[in-house]
């Protein structure tokens, strides 16, 4: 079985610092796996621990990712495989998903996509569907467990945790399934195998190698501007009376407004 | 900025993945709950009754495999370098003393010195479940009437037929209450001084020994530090580690491995308090600005970096001879002296930029303050470093080579 872990390398959080016209500033960032990634990963080495072959991360940007790709590699998977290009620069999540896809249909024999539900930069859980898409195959969003994957059969069952229930879905093999943190508990790097993994470059296609044009790449929407959030309105202290009337006149407040 | 870019000369690509797995293991399982272990300590003892945090980090870090993170895999480590072992109490000291001090005990002192002197029946009987976490280790050197003038210990071990019988008392041993082996150095011929020394690898489970936890402690609340008490405790002869007489050489030998730790940590510390300290000055704003912009709150922080850059660059010179095969005692006790000192005043320094929320354990900075200060005396007092260093350049005084030396790091070996 080959089952495919896309992988995106993001800022951490807290070492995101912004630039006076409110971009994001390079400098100093601290780059990790995408936090929902690293649980796409943890879940492909543990269906590939059971059913053998091959678990590949594959990953789009500047080879400055290939340390959190080994990472992924000492955890446990077992191929890697690297889209960069300077015609990837810029691209948005619908030209990264033609360029993965590209790669996906290029690798073969891929029977199950797994990545995480969104990256924590973009945030906006379209690169799944959009994946999906491209490649004409199911997508199953938002999973909480996988409970079987079938190589013979070609078949997976996975629980979707949407808002107010758990929606249990089968579907053919090859999917694009897309997993939240209830998932797993990823594992930390093995050191045995940190001291292998440390030597891999893995391999590296360009926009050519994927028979990807500018035109496939070129974002659907564009940025005009940048304006800082609205500043938050004046809040309002509810005094007078004890606590307890202060409680009740509080949760008037909030259902009035439909806060809740 | 990345404190720890720039250092292509002694770290690898496989260190930097080792530092990232660290740092996210001391970061997601120990950081959250630090400050109630610290406090538990202190409220309640480090007895083993508080300490039930202990054992469920300890396991992890075995399974990870720091335990044994720069022995050969054949002895069940993860076959790293030496190097390994500073980037892995770097990053736990980061977040607290007390993992770091289980990497200078079960690591540095007792598992490398078995590593170093054992027989390969000890190496296969202790060396192997100790590197993988199996079994934890403590040292044994200190006594209530004896610390730097080790040589005044009362310990001693009498031969009886195939057995020695050891007496005494040590104290301040870490994980007194939760090692399942020490290795005790006790006097096998009391009229010989320093070559009246012996060391041997003590099992809990022998009869007469016993332990008691130490309270009211300033700093490393979060461990466990204790008294052994050993009555007649029938050691096997094949546990004596060395040669009988060659107890004090190995018990220095140990403190070379013990203070590289040492050293390594105080870095992380020093690295934790800069940390800290630019992410208040940055937030925190007086007359109108952030703290970080007055010169004196900056010149608070360049002295740190220029203690965290010493402190790592020495360190990682006694890494390196390690990896050799060089003696290097005169560059580990220099690192441990630097280092140490400067994570005092850098933690000191951090509790000034906080001001006085740094005075309270509403953040991490007094606790690096308490952490720091032990480490000025344990393994090595500062003003001992000092003399050190001193008789070393006057060459007064020399290393003459050991029977046997820390085994040089090769890949290939370690790895098979």
């Amino acid at each position: 079985m080959h089952i495919v872990v896309c992988m995106k390398q993001v800022p951490r959080d807290n070492s995101v610092k912004l630039n006076a016209d409110l971009s994001i500033n390079a400098d100093g960032i601290e780059k990790i796996i995408n936090l929902f990634d690293e649980y796409a990963v943890e879940e492909g080495i543990a269906w590939n621990e059971k059913h053998g072959g091959k678990l590949t991360i594959l990953s789009l940007g500047s080879p400055e990712w290939t340390e959190q790709i080994r990472r992924a590699l000492a955890m446990g998977a077992t191929d890697s495989l690297l889209l960069s290009d300077p015609a990837f620069a810029g691209v948005d999540t619908l030209g990264a998903a033609r360029a993965v896809a590209a790669a996906i249909r290029k690798l073969g024999d891929v029977d199950l996509v797994l990545t995480g539900r969104n990256s924590t930069d973009d945030e906006s859980g379209a690169f799944a569907p959009a994946l999906a898409r491209n490649l004409g195959w199911p997508q199953i969003t938002y999973v909480g467990k996988i409970q079987d994957v079938d190589p013979a059969a070609k078949k997976i069952i996975a629980e979707r945790n949407l808002e107010t229930v758990i929606e249990t879905v089968a579907s053919p093999l090859p999917a694009v399934v897309s997993v939240i943190k209830d998932i797993n508990h990823p594992r930390y790097p093995s050191l045995l195998k940190i001291k292998r993994v440390a030597k891999i470059n893995p391999p590296v296609w360009s926009a050519t190698d994927l028979g990807i044009s500018a035109a496939d790449l070129a974002p659907a929407a564009t940025l005009s501007t940048r304006a800082p959030a609205p500043p938050r309105p004046k809040g309002e202290m509810i005094s007078g009376g004890d606590a307890a009337a202060k409680v009740s006149a509080l949760v008037d407040k909030l259902l009035e407004n439909q806060v809740i | 900025m990345d404190f720890t870019a720039g250092y292509s000369m002694f770290l690898s690509a496989e260190h930097e993945l080792l530092r990232r797995t660290v740092r996210d293991f001391a970061e997601k399982e120990v950081a959250p709950h630090i400050r109630a272990w610290d406090r538990s300590g202190a409220e309640h003892g480090e007895g083993p009754e508080t300490r039930s945090h202990l054992m469920p980090i300890l396991k992890r870090m075995g399974e990870l495999g720091l335990l044994g993170i720069c022995l050969p895999q054949k002895y069940g480590g993860a076959g790293m370098d030496y190097l390994a072992l500073a980037v892995v109490c770097e990053e736990l000291e980061r977040v607290d003393s007390s993992l770091r001090v289980v990497m200078s005990v079960h690591t540095g002192l007792s598992s490398l010195s078995i590593f170093q002197w054992g027989t390969e029946e000890q190496k296969q009987r202790y060396l192997v479940p100790q590197a993988k976490g199996e079994l934890l280790a403590g040292y044994c050197l200190t006594e209530p009437n004896s610390g730097t003038d080790a040589v005044a210990m009362e310990t001693t071990a009498r031969r009886d037929g195939d057995d020695y019988i050891l007496n005494g008392e040590k104290i301040w041993i870490s994980l007194a209450d939760i090692a399942d082996t020490f290795l005790v150095i006790a006097k096998t011929d009391p009229e010989k001084g320093s070559r009246g020394i012996s060391a041997f690898i003590v099992e809990r489970s022998m009869a007469g020994f016993s332990s008691y936890p130490l309270h009211g402690k300033l700093g490393v609340r979060a461990g466990n530090t204790g008294g052994v008490v050993l009555q007649d405790v029938r050691v096997p002869a094949a546990n004596r580690l060395g040669e009988e007489g060659e107890g004090f050489k190995i018990a220095m030998a140990a403190l070379d491995n013990g203070r590289y730790t040492v050293a390594a940590g105080a870095t992380g510390l020093i690295q934790a308090s800069l940390d800290a300290s630019l992410t208040y000055a940055q937030e925190r704003h007086t007359f109108g600005v952030p703290i970080a912009d007055h010169q004196l709150v900056k010149r608070m922080i360049s002295h740190m970096v220029r203690k965290l850059d010493t402190s790592r660059l020495l360190v990682y010179r006694a890494g390196w001879m390690k990896n050799q095969g060089t003696r290097n005692t005169r560059e580990t006790t220099l690192a441990k002296w630097h280092a140490t000192v400067s994570s005092f005043e850098s933690a000191d320094d951090a509790i000034q930029i906080h001001g006085a929320y740094g005075y309270s354990d509403e953040y991490p900075v007094e606790r690096y303050l308490r952490n720091a200060r032990g480490a000025i005396i344990y393994e090595g007092t500062r003003e001992l470093q000092e003399l050190l260093q001193a008789d070393f350049a006057l060459g007064k005084r020399i290393n003459p080579p050991l029977r046997r030396e820390l085994p040089a790091y090769n890949a290939s070996e370690w790895e098979s």
